[in-house]
């Protein structure tokens, strides 16, 4: 080395642990709010244990104080252990972006400067030596996106002129042998007893017969005896052979004022795995010109200190969103679950159309507030709620998705509280609420409304068509007509449940009649089985048959089927020309599909505890679905509506039930329906 | 360890304790050249799981590159010139470094123990698993792709409350029943408790590319 080359110290190196960053988000929450007032923090180092990694300079959560407590004193707060030893530093953490950049960070700087520049000639440092590596962060924490702005300055005195280097070389070639091994045992001891393990800074006295001692630097004096050699020992976090570490230069800066020495030997301490190592120690000899003014305790130096990254002078940026954004944490969480299903027990589980999969649910009431969140349950992500009513005091215990606040001051509408609510329960859902009536046949229209049914008709059209699936959870017959009649059109998966007393119906439409080039028979729809057009069911009935009764346990199962038949239908190679199956059977499909049979409908009874599946063809004569009627609907659209709507009788003359009526009476056949449920009594709460 | 916990490949948690006690004994003798496991109590003093943090991994990986947050506001701020000196040398690193936190905690349904883990670079920003999985040796992605049993998850650590991936544990009981019953000084000399952790890491750690020396099996 030549003599005239100065000393160039390794930078200190940072590290933030997400603890801290976690901690702070909490404290500044709540706790500390817009206060920005500037917070003692503790940092922790340990000399360098690796060949090739430096050490860093580590925040962690335990580094900021406690939120219990009050303010802590300005020294090292929080205990520290041979690998932390801790040192005082300062956090200014901002309310803005532009705050931060705004410090002013010369004078920041400079008063941290200040502080170690104190301790020095107070002697404090001497006592405490930890003081020395004081440190400073600025940083602005922005809790709504999760992301960290942060910069570390490690305050050093400059000296001017700079030290200049005479040698440096690895310890275990500038000591001799005996040396060696006596400095090495006595540093273990040193790093090995809680008293000193996390003390940063000492001194290495070797006498005359290589026996060698560490002492606290405090007790300088007592290592002035002749013919002994003294080395200013100190952690070194860096692993680089041909430069010191950081903490060095305020050392030399308080060698140089305390006790006015011009030629420093000093130890750059390492280790490796928990041992003193001397191959990766170094030892100089460094000459310090004394600045003029030095002892002068008024004159403060120049300072240097921030951390460069990759070479720019420029703050750094964490950001933490996915593991501290409870929105994003929720949707992982959701993911996982499903994942595990798919892992553990239905590999074939198709979670990319689950999640794609657009819903529309006619009717937000006990069926709508409960196949919203099964829908959620299974993956769906979008989904639609179409619903005029608003919520009533009876709603919330029925009604899965509202409270008692959504039914004061009138009852917020219902389509807008499942929507909330639905944001509440799983935040990444896009749900949309409408608030709108469906139009029905049955339920003439006053010539000053047709505008507006028509209007309704239409909306109902667009959402029929801008969706992949329809939920028709209505409480009466006649509100199903239409949203069947505009499914059959679009051949949309439709998915109808009704309730009894204590009996339900679970089932899926067939496919629409224009849906395909062969003549296959197509599963019927919620109306194929009826011979009598939907009429007004709630006129002429009293109050408790218009304002439904049903056991509570229906309306979650028959939900609960109504998804599981709909992720059914999504799984099965013919989606929705799927043909319906009966449970128990033995048909060589069902064996196949992973999700089991897929049935075409399910009719329960809670009084039996019973369920049955059933098959039912579509019919050519049915009011909704069959040709004739979608066809009319494609020719004439609204006028046609509006027709049906109007005149009860229309579409069984269309559809020629009529005539099919007539000619079986004629032969007086007993058309008695033998279900268990009677569709003119479903209704739902 | 009672012969039916044996059998189904589980411990009790106060047998997890002490298997934990033998394993740090065994680990910090016989590895010195990793860092030491620790017992870590929880905030509640009554539990307590194993710790093995910074664990250093230099990576193949080339740097990142731009700073981790995007955006035009960050790189387009004007910057002050800051005082910097000669006597200052800026870092380097030729090698881009990762560390790694393990911890083992008792799961009380299972009744095994599960290996919970993180990764972060040196500026402490967490590695998503696809940058884990580019750490991790062939065999050890290979083991978690064949394997049935061991798949990685993303879940709440227990005590910590953040994000950590973990082992699922639920093929633990499984093939520990396996292993101890396909190894017959283990069943005979009856030290099995002191050894379950050896065993339960030797395939754990075999995912996650953590080599367990074979001085540590030859306890007996």
């Amino acid at each position: 080395m030549a003599s005239e080359s100065i000393v160039v110290f390794a930078q200190f190196q940072s590290a933030v642990d997400e603890g801290f960053w976690h901690r702070l988000s909490s404290l500044k929450l709540n706790k500390l709010g817009i206060d920005d007032s500037p917070i003692p923090i503790t940092g922790f180092y340990a000399p360098c244990s690796h060949p090739q990694v430096s050490n860093h300079l580590t925040l962690l959560a335990e580094s900021l104080p406690s939120e219990s407590n009050e303010q802590s004193s300005t020294a090292a707060t929080s205990g520290g252990n041979r690998n932390r030893c801790p040192v005082p530093g300062i956090l200014y953490n901002t309310n803005t972006i532009e705050s931060f950049h705004a410090l002013d960070k010369k004078s920041l700087l400079k008063a941290e400067a200040k502080k170690i520049w104190d301790d020095i000639h107070s002697g404090k440092a001497v006592e405490d030596s930890a003081v020395l590596s004081r440190f400073l962060l600025i940083s602005f924490a922005d809790l709504k996106k999760w992301t960290f702005h942060y910069w570390f300055a490690f305050p050093a005195l400059v000296l001017d002129p700079p030290a200049t280097l005479v040698d440096l070389k690895r310890a275990s070639q500038y000591f001799s042998l005996e040396e060696a091994k006596s400095v090495s045992v006595a540093c273990n001891e040193w790093r090995n007893s809680s008293l000193t393990a996390d003390v940063p800074f000492f001194l290495v006295c070797i006498d005359p017969n290589s026996l060698a001692t560490v002492k606290h630097i405090k007790d300088w004096e007592t290592c002035q005896s002749d013919g002994n050699k003294l080395l200013f020992g100190f952690y070194d976090p860096c692993h680089l052979p041909n430069n010191p570490g950081w903490p060095l230069r305020n050392f030399l800066a308080l060698i140089s004022v305390r006790w006015n020495l011009k030629s420093v030997r000093f130890l750059c301490y390492r280790e490796n795995r928990g041992f003193a190592d001397l191959g990766l120690s170094l030892v100089g000899e460094a000459l310090i010109t004394v600045p003029q003014g030095w002892r002068d305790h008024q004159c403060l130096p120049n300072a240097v200190g921030w951390e460069q990254s990759k070479g720019r002078q420029v703050s750094r940026c964490i950001s933490l969103a996915k593991s501290m954004d409870p929105t994003r944490l929720a949707i992982s969480a959701a993911d996982l679950n499903l994942k595990l299903m798919r892992w553990r027990a239905l590999p074939s589980l198709n979670l990319n159309a689950l999640s794609s999969m657009k819903c529309l649910l006619l009717g937000a009431g006990t069926l709508g507030c409960q196949v919203a969140r099964m829908l959620m349950a299974w993956g769906v992500r979008k989904i639609t709620l179409v619903d005029n009513g608003r919520v009533a005091m009876s709603n919330p215990l029925r009604q899965s998705l509202y409270t008692l606040d959504d039914c004061l001051n009138g009852g917020e509408y219902k389509a807008t509280a499942a929507v909330k609510s639905l944001g509440r329960i799983f935040p990444a859902v896009d749900a949309e609420g409408v608030v709108m009536a469906i139009p029905m046949p049955g339920h003439p229209v006053p010539s000053q409304e047709e505008d507006n049914v028509l209007e309704d008709c239409r909306r109902l059209h667009d959402l029929v068509d801008s969706h992949d699936a329809v939920f028709l959870l209505t409480d009466t017959r006649e509100s199903r007509w239409l949203p069947t009649l505009l499914c059959a059109n679009t051949n949309k998966i439709t998915i109808t449940a009704a309730l009894g007393f204590d009996s339900f119906l679970v089932m899926r439409h067939g496919a629409g009649p224009f849906s395909s080039n062969d003549e296959r028979q197509r599963l019927g729809c919620y109306f194929c089985s009826d011979v009598v057009a939907p009429i007004d069911s709630t006129a002429n009935r009293t109050l408790d048959q218009q304002c439904t009764v049903t056991r509570p346990g229906l309306a979650p199962i028959a939900s609960a089927l109504a998804v599981e038949l709909l992720v059914g239908i999504l799984h099965h190679p013919h989606g929705i020309f799927a043909d319906g199956e009966l449970a128990n059977s033995s048909s060589s499909g069902s064996s196949e599909l992973p999700l089991g049979v897929l049935p075409h409908q399910i009719r329960g009874s809670l009084s039996q505890f019973s369920q049955m599946t059933l098959v039912g063809q579509s019919s050519n004569s049915c009011t909704a679905c069959s040709s004739t009627v979608v066809s009319e609907y494609r020719e004439r659209g609204m006028e046609f509506i509006i027709q049906a709507i109007n005149h009860p009788t229309y579409l069984e003359d269309l559809t020629g039930l009529t005539e099919l009526m007539k000619s079986a009476s004629s032969f007086k056949l007993d058309w008695d329906n033998d279900d268990d449920v009677d569709d003119d009594d479903c209704v739902e709460i | 360890m009672g012969t039916k916990e044996e059998a189904q490949g589980t411990l009790s948690s106060t047998d997890f304790g002490v298997a934990a006690s033998a394993f740090i004994l065994n680990w910090n003798t016989v590895c010195s050249s990793f860092p030491p496991w620790t017992w870590v109590l929880s905030h509640h003093q009554v539990e307590g799981y194993l710790s093995l943090e910074n664990m250093l991994l230099s990576s193949t990986q080339e740097e990142h590159g731009e700073l981790s947050c995007p955006g035009p506001g960050i790189h387009s701020h004007q910057e002050d010139p800051i005082d910097v000196d000669d006597a200052t040398l800026v870092h380097t690193n030729p090698c881009k470094v990762h560390y790694y936190d393990l911890h083992i905690i008792y799961c009380n349904s299972y009744r095994v123990p599960v290996l919970y883990f993180r990764a972060y670079d040196s500026d402490g920003e967490p590695l998503e698993f696809d940058e884990i999985e580019k750490d991790l040796p062939a065999y050890s992605k290979k083991a978690l792709s064949d394997s049935k049993w061991t798949f990685i998850t993303q879940e709440e650590h227990p005590y910590l409350n953040r994000p950590w991936y973990k082992l699922h544990p639920c093929g633990t009981s499984e093939w520990m029943k396996l292993l101890f019953h396909a190894d017959d000084a283990l069943a005979k000399t009856g030290v099995a408790i002191e050894l379950y952790l050896v065993a339960w890491l030797s395939v754990v750690g075999h995912v996650v590319g953590l080599r367990i020396p074979f001085e540590m099996m030859k306890q007996l």
